[in-house]
């Protein structure tokens, strides 16, 4: 069973019929120029967007499930968001729990895992984009949802951060979970298991990196040349 | 916040003090000044003359305070956290004026006479009309701009209802009297009844008690609220009629009391921060002592009605905090 299917999902304006299903454990790339549909389809499978057609996280039609239930299946990570009240990082962090009671399980090792204990009692409003980015991910972390639905989580992060973030991204897909994250970094999908390429808020293809990722199909969709040169590439030490 | 953190859990008892403190000034001071232990012979009922004071006219007075204190405080909390905007309150978006405008009119046609209960009802009628004709207005997504206007618009229109009901009745001096009264907002010479219309508020502060956590939740937008497990639709039309049956209720016993619900939730977020399962309770206290603290104000600068004293305060604390807006 897939962890999350989507079945003719389409919303006005925004997203042509898409039909695509993702296997469980596994770390899906979601990638398109901008304007393509990425968040519009991340929130669908979300289930925080109305679309027409169907969505269904392991077997389950989403529109049967209650919020409180989504929630401790599905993490949906915003790209960017706006704090009208300074809410401290810690009580950020702890929301990804009201789903389970309050209980704040998994809240310091979230913390310390994007790497942000030292900022714990400091208002969101009061930090970069990129350390905002990482307190959201946080939250989605200590939900333990099996299905991670992140919005260009990679976007503001410096390059330590980032990295780390695409190995915690292994390593819950490593554990069972299925983490579809959307990006602009040709070279980071390449690396992962599988990816959707979206055209004009339309799917234009969805395999494995090196099916999908032809040279063609990056000049047709990204109007970009790709080579295979050896270049500047990054590592955790 | 500007509090400690471990100072923070002793805000509620040190507010709940503050509020007993001034209660006590309530009852004691007036025309007639009572000593404490007259005030307290006069409560026991050992003193006719104190008890008569205190029963008949202190107490339905100071309840009624502190109970639309408590009511406009955590309607205007209710309204930042639903708006998600800091500017957010029941007088600003125009529900305080259409509860007045409610009363007025219900005042004019001389339905307020017939029963008690037409007043109040008309306030909530008014109410509820004002805060639909936000909703509408603010409807694709409550930038501060689009607020303010909405506020403006609906206040404009209110203020020409109002004005022309009052010119209406220019021979009545006994109905304008009462109408300047609700527009202007106060709470002398409540009565017991009066303490009987605003009870309900009792019922909207234990509802509203257990939402502060789904508050915040609510107030990150509706979709990260739904992906962290609110069920928005139904928490947001919760927090609509109970922010609209307080501030109904409110100004159906004291008229349009204004800015209450937006210096009161404010002063307490500096302090404590902006989580609204401790905002909550902290606000309905707060509110109270608020209220009450500016009606003794306001009698001791020799009767200067509520309304005016939260105005006086309220309007400038509302201009410095313009200033910090981005």
């Amino acid at each position: 069973m897939n962890a999350l299917d989507i079945r003719a999902a389409a919303v006005t304006g925004r997203l042509l019929p898409v039909s695509l299903g993702l296997p469980r454990g596994s770390l899906i790339g979601l990638v398109g120029p901008n304007g393509a549909g990425k968040s519009t389809l991340l929130q669908v499978a979300a289930g925080i967007l109305p679309a027409s057609g169907q969505v269904v996280w392991q077997g389950r039609d989403l529109a049967k499930i209650p919020f409180i239930e989504r929630a401790r299946y599905a993490a949906w990570v915003p790209h960017g968001a706006h704090f009208e009240f300074g809410f401290s990082v810690r009580s950020v962090v702890s929301q990804g729990r009201y789903a389970h009671g309050d209980d704040e399980k998994g809240v310091d090792e979230a913390l310390a895992r994007l790497d942000l204990t030292a900022l714990a009692d400091r208002s969101v409003n009061h930090l970069s984009d990129g350390e905002r980015a990482r307190v959201l991910l946080a939250r989605a972390l200590v939900t333990e949802a099996p299905l991670q639905l992140w919005d260009e989580p990679l976007a503001a992060l410096d390059p330590r951060h980032g990295l780390e973030v695409l190995r915690l991204a292994r390593t819950l897909a490593a554990a069972g979970a299925t983490v579809l994250f959307s990006l602009h970094d040709l070279r980071v999908a390449h690396g992962l298991d599988h990816v959707v390429v979206l055209r004009e808020r339309a799917l234009r293809a969805f395999g494995t990196p090196a099916d999908i990722l032809t040279p063609e199909l990056l000049l047709d969709v990204f109007a970009v040349r790709a080579h295979t040169v050896p270049g500047l590439t990054l590592d955790l030490p | 916040m500007i509090l400690p953190a471990r100072l923070v859990r002793w805000a509620l008892p040190v507010l709940l003090v503050l509020l007993a403190v001034l209660a006590v000034a309530a009852l004691m001071s007036g025309d007639m000044t009572l000593s404490p232990a007259r005030t307290w012979a006069g409560l026991c009922g050992e003193d006719s003359l104190a008890s008569t004071i205190i029963w008949q006219i202190r107490m339905p007075r100071l309840i009624v305070g502190m109970l639309v204190g408590a009511a406009l405080s955590s309607a205007g909390l209710v309204m930042q956290a639903f708006f998600r905007n800091n500017l957010a309150n029941p007088g600003l978006l125009g529900v305080s004026g259409g509860g007045a405008a409610g009363a007025v009119v219900t005042i004019a046609a001389g339905w307020a006479s017939a029963s008690l209960w037409f007043l109040p009802l008309g306030a909530i009628v008014g109410a509820l009309a004002a805060s639909a004709a936000v909703i509408v207005l603010a409807r694709r997504g409550a930038s501060t701009e689009r607020l303010l206007l909405a506020g403006v618009a609906l206040n404009a229109l209110l203020g020409a209802v109002t004005s022309y009901v009052l010119t209406q009745y220019t021979g009545l001096y006994e109905r304008n009297t009462q109408i300047l009264f609700w527009l202007m907002g106060g709470v002398e010479d409540r009565t017991w009844e009066h303490v009987q219309i605003a009870l309900p508020i009792i019922v909207a502060a234990a509802v509203l008690w257990p939402l502060g956590r789904q508050m915040d939740l609510l107030s990150l937008g509706v979709p990260e609220a739904q992906s962290l497990g609110v069920d928005t639709r139904r928490l947001r039309r919760h927090l609509l009629v109970l922010s609209t049956v307080l501030t109904a209720l409110a100004t159906a016993v004291a008229g349009a009391v204004g800015f209450v619900g937006l210096i009161v939730p404010h002063i307490l977020r500096l302090l404590v921060g902006p989580e609204h399962r401790r905002l909550v309770p902290l606000t309905l206290v707060g509110g109270a002592a608020f209220v009450l603290g500016c009606d003794l104000v306001g009698r001791a600068a020799g009767g200067l009605r509520l309304g005016i004293v939260t105005s006086l305060v309220g309007g400038p604390f509302f201009l410095w905090l313009l200033r910090k807006l981005p």
